[in-house]
């Protein structure tokens, strides 16, 4: 007989254990024990039996895999863990006794270092694992980047965000590695590919972000410290696969004058030192398919960046330049705090602005002014930060410029003579600081509003600028990753295009219905007739609804043809229908009359006509154009029915289980569906109240 | 000191009596010898007595010399006196303590009486030790000898002194260890020794209460001594000693318990040494041993294996954060750990999400009350679209670092699951069917409605000529009615209110003969052929087998019974006809034998009550009726025969049984797999069965396959009520449900063995309305085309072509 098993020795019960367990096991405290799963990154799982996993009980816990906990019982972290726990309770011991000395010695030469390097290089093996993960340890960095200090947020941490993220950025310029932005109610997003590898994150609107009381800056913290470490990695590795020099030289005086970005110099490795054999070829994880989309995608990247710029399309001169606040020299104080924060951000976000540029290896540059800043040829005010490469606004060699200001009308702004003072003030320097007064504008250059950049960039070629002027009515900003696929609303498209068959047409009839309903009543708003907008349906299978009571004696016919043939008699009828309507509620069946009807319908119609010496052809022509487009839907409407039946038929001979996951999926389509057609109605309103609004 | 003398002036009244006997003895033997050898004393005392009576001013040394004589008297007082006068004395003595010091030496002396003997002997003591100038009196006397030698005669020890048992009391009471309360009514309060009644001590009186009212005495505890019964009192010693037990301090007068260090080795240093030796070598010469210790360092240093303490140097040159070696430089791809799974990527921004979205984007009012009005939790989206004109207005995102924060925990707190999404098209799992269109004909659409009947039509059959429709409902009628016309040609109402439950026509079309099931009795009517002629025959309540016997006999003499007089009765064609007993809903009339000329027609009856009789089998043509079952399991549902054997198929909750008529033997134990079986039907060809169950359930059964169903096909959303083959030849069958409506199934069964069945769903066939729960009833074909028709609870009856 073979051993009786027992029960909890194996299988689920082994396998799971709760995090008190865990913690017990690891002999760490809960908070060592989250710091210790953020950076090990291990995370709960979901047992397939809680019970069997619990061991009976069945009070909701987390669950840990025991491997998982194993595992962390030989970190090394773990030492550290509790040297620093030991410190602690002999400086505490020590602050006791007064002995404050003592503390501050033991603080400095006995506080354990702790690195995550080992980490980052367990959890990531290859390079390219590390790029994979990046995204939410670039939003999180970039959210830091953008915090103020607190006691919870140390001015270091700050600083090493804001660096570590500056540092990326050059990188990207560098390499051109940016391919999509999107300007979100949330913030910036942007979009690159670096080895194949897409990393897509999200930086704030500068402002001052809201901290709700509910958010733990501790288990941020741990976070941001391990995303820290990781990005110092991938940046080193980044930079030396260019031929860069990591960490690039920090000037700290032009950081101080705002400069961020042209606070960095790069350099580049000399020639004597060959470059270090950083390949850029991917490794992954062994998953075959991973490597070709990875290259895949790496060579459409690459495709991009080779796409001649379209500042350089444009010819005359290939710097683009994108300073900002032409207009108001005069009110710099406005400058500082008025809502340009918006702009000052976008500018100087130097993400935003590479891929529009010339690559740095483009001939045709002007050896001139931009020559210290060739991966940036753009300029802002020199109120809004250090680096801009010329501070002279009317410099001719600036194409276009951005603006995002209301227009001024021209006899609002008083004719103001170019501003001597600051002119003259630095007058010495070669970059002269001279702006032009509002409302100016340099013939020859184009100005636009930034939208424009983000369109541009997303879409792949120089779109008109004058649908972005300065005061047009923008254009919508669209996201670049929505695909367009089936039974999705694509906003860029044409209507038409996308409305199923009969769609316009009911919309259409509803649309009359109501109003014949309405007595031409005032046209409502959105939501009311988003209300009604189950009314119509109803009237449309209402008619069918009494058809059969016509049938029953054979008498009943004569009066379904005079029906047919009064429309006005219809509609009341309609009217009518619709208040009884309510009472019964299956009206399918009528559906299914609704075919030998219209076939008696129009045998009766043909024998009429007969009687009348009419031909039949002259009836159907009288017939109004209204009458047709209810044809064609009555058509669409059959084949619908059809499918339906067709389906439902499939569906019947389905297993439970299959039909399950048949309506399961059918579900997730049909609410996507939903959402495209509501979104095709709305715009089918908006744009015939548009057209309304014209005609009238 | 007064109360202490008072106190024991109190306790020496009461121990008057022994005291008395015990002095007459001690007297003796003391003043003996005291008389022999100590005159002085004699005198002393008599002085000291007057000196006592008188002004009660007792000086150290009267009173010390006085004692034993002064106990004396006043012990012997209370015996020839009596209370009063010892009272008087006591006064007296109070306020003489009041007045005046009283000797310590009289109080420590006189305790009690039990010391008697002690404080007689202790003047002498203190004579001895304290006062040595004053009362040296010596105990001895000093007479010549014969040779004239002065001759010291000393006085003899009084073995009283230091005997061992001075400390027991001498004169006790001998009652034992009884409470002195038993004494309570006796003057006395025991016996002595000498059996003499120790008489009760004066209790205080009024003025005695008042007496201590006024001072309590000291020592005076308030508690009664249980063996004298007195007061227990405490000497001041006495009180001085708990006092210190109570300070835990050393109880004994006098003891130091700090005394004063005895140095025995001082550190003062001798004159002389004690060793003379002289200062040895060791002491001047260097240590071998400690240079060679100190030259391993020495060397130790030199070659760097020590290094002299440095303090630790603060290297913050170099950054820590500032990575300078590259991780991956040699990386190693890892296949991934089959458990692991990595966290999900956020999605990627919508349009919705756009500072400047298009317009349709933008919520209306009724969306952006929805979202506000929705908890935080359960919003799908966590912002509102907004549109804004210019990049300027673009506002902060307030809730960014909540979401960050969002997005944190969820990576270290969420269980993380790997669910396979299925990216298959939907259309792809639906099965290959042939198109309805190749399996034509079959009904799709409604061309008659049958209206008339008042409530549920519960049955319906199409004659075997397909020309008319009987219909029975829950009216009690049957109507007759032409079937392509829908136009009513007759109607009878056959029981009072009971529904009719079932109606069949007789197969073969020789006779137009319709049976109908109303209430408990079975109707076998012969219904008008285009004229308005209809012949009934009515069967008789079924309870009582002879009584029914009688009654076909009359019936058989064209005699009509109460019921029938309602319609117009003709003599029966048929040669005979009914068997009657309580019925629900399902009958059916059947040929059993094709090969029986004279074809005899059967009556299928489901009785409900009584297990034995629950099926009946009425032959008609002999008026005869069977019980095919002794006992049947479970509650029949509904009976079918087959179509060409003499098999008959009885279907109860569960199971599906099928019986051979002519072995009388059970054939096959179906069971289908549903709850509860409503209907089934038998195949024409009559190996394939299927079954309707109440549990939704529509099962095709083989035969010869399995007693299990070929095929289950639950796609009703309520129960089956019938279902039905085409009789007439086409493959096709049909099943009516609770939710409305009927569809309609292509079945081919092909004679091959090795081929099953084909089922294809062709036509779900809506139109009947649902009332109270339910929807259709029945279902029938129409023998020859295909056309069926449907009975509704809406009380219509429907005809599909």
């Amino acid at each position: 007989m073979a051993r009786i098993k027992k029960k909890g020795q194996a299988g689920q019960a082994k396998n799971f254990i709760t995090r008190t367990q865990a913690v017990r096991k690891l002999q760490i405290s809960l908070p060592d024990f989250r710091r210790l799963c953020i950076f090990k990154g291990i995370y709960p799982r979901e047992p397939r039996n809680k019970k069997k996993a619990a061991k009976g009980s069945t009070p909701s816990t987390t669950f840990y895999y025991t491997r998982d906990i194993q595992y962390l019982l030989h970190e090394p972290l773990l030492r550290k863990f509790r040297e620093h726990k030991a410190l602690g309770k002999k400086i505490s011991k020590a602050l006791g006794r007064g002995e404050v000395k003592d503390a501050a010695r033991l603080e400095k030469t006995q506080t354990p270092r702790m690195t995550l390097d080992h980490i980052i290089k367990e959890r990531y093996p290859t390079f390219v694992d590390a790029l994979r993960d990046l995204d939410d340890a670039l939003s999180m960095l970039f959210l830091f980047a953008n915090l103020p200090s607190t006691a919870t947020v140390p001015p270091k941490t700050i600083a090493l965000c804001q660096r570590l993220c500056l540092e990326f950025e050059h990188y990207l310029i560098t390499t051109h590695a940016l391919r999509k932005s999107f300007l979100s109610i949330k913030g910036i997003y942007y979009q690159a590919t670096i080895q194949g590898q897409d990393i897509l994150w999200l930086v704030p609107y500068k402002f001052v972000q809201r901290v709700t009381g509910d958010v733990d800056f501790r288990i941020m913290g741990t976070f941001v410290e391990f995303y820290t470490t990781l990005l110092g990695f991938v940046n080193f590795r980044l930079y030396n696969s260019i031929g860069l020099i990591y960490p690039p030289r920090f000037d700290a005086e032009s950081d101080e004058r705002g400069g961020e970005l042209s606070a960095f110099t790069l350099e580049g490795r000399g020639l004597e030192e060959p470059q270090k054999a950083i390949e850029d070829v991917p490794m992954t994880n062994g998953t075959s398919n991973d490597t070709a989309t990875s290259t895949t995608a790496q060579d459409l990247a690459d495709n991009l960046a080779a796409l001649p710029a379209p500042e350089d399309a444009e010819g005359a001169d290939d710097t683009t330049t994108i300073p900002n606040q032409a207009d108001d020299p005069t009110t710099e104080a406005i400058d500082t705090f008025e809502p340009t924060a918006d702009d000052a951000d976008i500018l100087l976000n130097p993400s935003s602005t590479p891929p529009q540029k010339p690559p740095p290896s483009s001939p045709t540059r002007p050896s001139g002014s931009p020559a210290k800043h060739p991966a940036r040829p753009s300029t802002w005010d020199p109120v809004l930060g250090d680096g801009s490469f010329t501070a002279d606004e009317s410099d001719p060699s600036i194409t276009h410029q951005i603006v995002d200001r209301p227009p001024l009308s021209q006899s609002g702004v008083p004719e103001a003579a170019p501003q001597p003072e600051t002119t003259e003030a630095e007058g010495g320097d070669a970059l002269k600081s001279r702006t032009l007064p509002p409302g100016h504008r340099v013939p020859g250059r184009i100005y636009v509003q930034p939208q424009w950049v983000w369109d541009c960039v997303n879409q792949g070629r120089l779109l008109r600028p004058d649908l972005y002027a300065p005061g047009a009515t923008l254009p919508p900003h669209l996201s670049p990753w929505v695909k367009a696929g089936k039974g999705v609303y694509d906003p860029a498209k044409p209507l038409e295009e996308q409305e199923e068959e009969d769609e316009a047409e009911a919309a259409a009839e509803d649309d009359e219905e109501e109003e014949g309903a309405d007595d031409g009543a005032v046209e409502e708003e959105g939501e009311e007739s988003e209300e009604e907008e189950t009314a119509p349906r109803e009237r449309v299978e209402n008619p069918l609804l009494n058809r059969p009571e016509e049938v029953e004696a054979g008498e009943g016919m004569d009066v379904a043809a005079a029906e047919a043939t009064d429309e006005e008699d219809e509609e009341e009828e309609d009217k009518e229908e619709e208040e009884w309507g309510g009472l019964d509620d299956d009206e399918p069946a009528a559906d299914d009359l609704d075919e030998a009807e219209a076939e008696r319908l129009r045998h009766q119609r043909e024998l009429e006509a007969e009687a009348a010496g009419v031909p039949l052809a002259a009836i159907a022509n009288s017939s109004t154009p209204k009458s047709k487009a209810a044809e064609a839907r009555q058509k669409a409407d059959r084949r619908r029915k059809e499918q339906d039946e067709e389906l439902e038929r499939g569906m019947m001979m389905m297993s439970r289980k299959k039909r399950k996951l048949f309506e399961k999926m059918r579900y997730g389509n049909e609410k996507k569906e939903d959402e495209a057609k509501r979104l095709r109605a709305k715009r089918r309103k908006l744009e015939k109240g548009k057209s309304g609004g014209v005609t009238a | 000191m007064s109360q202490l003398n008072g106190s024991r002036k109190r306790k020496l009244v009461t121990r008057a009596i022994p005291d008395a006997q015990d002095d007459n003895d001690e007297l003796g033997d003391a003043l003996l010898g005291g008389i022999l050898s100590q005159s002085d004393d004699e005198e002393e005392l008599g002085d000291s007595d007057l000196e006592d009576e008188d002004g009660e001013e007792e000086d150290e040394e009267s009173g010390d010399g006085l004692d034993d004589e002064d106990e004396l008297e006043s012990d012997e007082i209370p015996s020839e006196y009596g209370e009063e006068d010892i009272r008087e004395q006591i006064r007296n003595l109070k306020t003489a303590d009041v007045d005046g010091p009283n000797g310590a030496n009289g109080g420590l002396t006189k305790v009690s009486g039990a010391e008697l003997p002690e404080t007689t002997t202790e003047p002498l003591e203190e004579a001895n030790t304290e006062d040595d100038t004053e009362d040296l009196k010596p105990n001895y006397r000093v007479t010549t000898d014969a040779n004239g030698n002065p001759r010291y005669l000393y006085r003899e020890i009084e073995p009283a002194y230091d005997s061992d048992d001075s400390d027991a009391p001498a004169t006790t009471n001998t009652i034992g260890d009884i409470p002195l309360s038993f004494y309570d009514s006796y003057p006395h309060i025991g016996y002595d020794i000498n059996g003499k009644k120790i008489m009760r001590p004066a209790k205080g009186e009024a003025l005695d209460a008042l007496l201590d009212s006024i001072e309590i005495p000291q020592g005076w505890t308030g508690l009664t001594d249980p063996t004298t019964g007195k007061p227990l009192e405490l000497s001041r010693e006495e009180l001085e000693v708990l006092k210190k037990l109570t300070r835990n301090e050393v109880p004994e007068e006098g003891y130091d318990p700090y005394p004063d260090m005895v140095e025995h080795f001082t550190s003062k240093t001798e004159i002389m040494p004690l060793s003379a030796a002289p200062e040895p070598k060791r002491r001047f010469v260097p240590s071998k041993h400690e240079a060679k210790r100190v030259m391993k360092i020495v060397r130790a240093i030199k070659e760097g294996r020590i290094k002299p303490y440095r303090p630790p140097e603060e290297t913050e040159d170099e950054d820590p954060e500032v990575k300078r070696y590259d991780l991956w430089a040699d990386e190693a791809p890892r296949p991934d750990h089959v458990m692991h799974v990595p966290a999900p990527k956020l999605p990627p921004p919508a349009h919705d999400e756009s500072y400047h979205p298009p317009p349709e984007y933008l919520p209306d009012k009724a969306e952006r009350a929805a979202w506000e009005n929705t908890d935080e939790e359960d919003r799908d989206k966590e912002y509102l679209s907004r549109d804004h004109d210019a990049l300027r207005k673009v506002p902060g995102y307030d809730k960014f670092v909540k979401e960050k924060f969002e997005r944190c925990l969820d990576l270290y707190l969420a269980p993380r699951v790997r669910r396979s999404k299925l990216n298959i098209d939907p259309e792809s799992l639906l099965p290959k069917l042939p198109s309805p269109d190749e399996l034509r004909p079959f009904p799709t659409a409604c061309s008659v409605v049958f209206r008339g009947h008042e409530g549920r039509v519960r049955s319906l059959a199409i004659d075997p000529s397909g020309e008319y429709l009987a219909t029975g409902g829950d009216d009690g009628t049957i109507r007759l009615w032409q079937l392509r016309t829908g136009r009513r040609t007759w109607s009878v109402k056959l029981a009072g209110d009971e529904a009719v439950n079932v109606v069949r026509w007789r197969p073969g079309t020789e006779a137009f003969v319709l049976a109908a099931a109303a209430g408990e009795n079975i109707f076998l009517v012969s219904p008008p052929r285009r004229k308005t002629r209809c012949r009934a025959k009515l069967s008789r309540r079924a309870g009582r087998w002879m009584g029914l016997r009688s009654h076909q006999r009359s019936l058989r003499n064209e005699r009509a019974s109460e019921e029938g007089s309602r319609c117009q009765m003709d003599p029966p064609r048929l040669p005979a006809r009914r068997k009657g007993r309580p019925h629900q809903n399902n009958r059916a009339l059947n040929r059993q034998s094709n090969q029986l000329a004279p074809p005899r027609r059967v009556l299928l009856n489901r009785i409900p009550q009584g297990q034995s009789s629950a099926i009946a089998i009425h032959t008609l043509s002999k008026h005869l009726t069977q019980l095919p079952f002794r006992r049947l399991k479970g509650l029949a549902q509904s009976a079918q025969f087959h179509p060409s054997k003499p098999i008959f198929f009885v279907a109860t909750q569960r199971t599906i049984r099928s019986y051979d008529l002519a072995r009388q033997e059970l054939l096959k134990i179906l069971q289908p797999g549903a709850k509860w079986i409503s209907s089934f039907d038998v195949h024409p060809g009559g190996d394939n069965l299927i079954v309707g169950s109440y549990d939704r359930r529509l099962l095709w059964h083989d035969l010869d396959l399995s007693t299990r169903p070929y095929k289950t096909l639950r796609y009703h959303k309520k129960a089956i009520r019938a279902v039905r083959f085409h009789q007439g030849g086409l493959p096709l069958f049909a099943d009516a449900s609770d939710d409305g409506s009927l569809q309609i199934f292509h079945g081919k069964v092909v004679g091959d063995l090795m081929e099953n069945a084909t089922i294809v769903p062709l036509k779900v066939l809506r139109g009947h309305q649902v009332k109270k729960e339910l929807g259709v009833l029945d279902v029938d074909w129409h023998p020859r085309q295909p056309w069926c028709v449907s009975a509704g609870a809406d009380g219509t009856c429907r005809l599909w072509q």
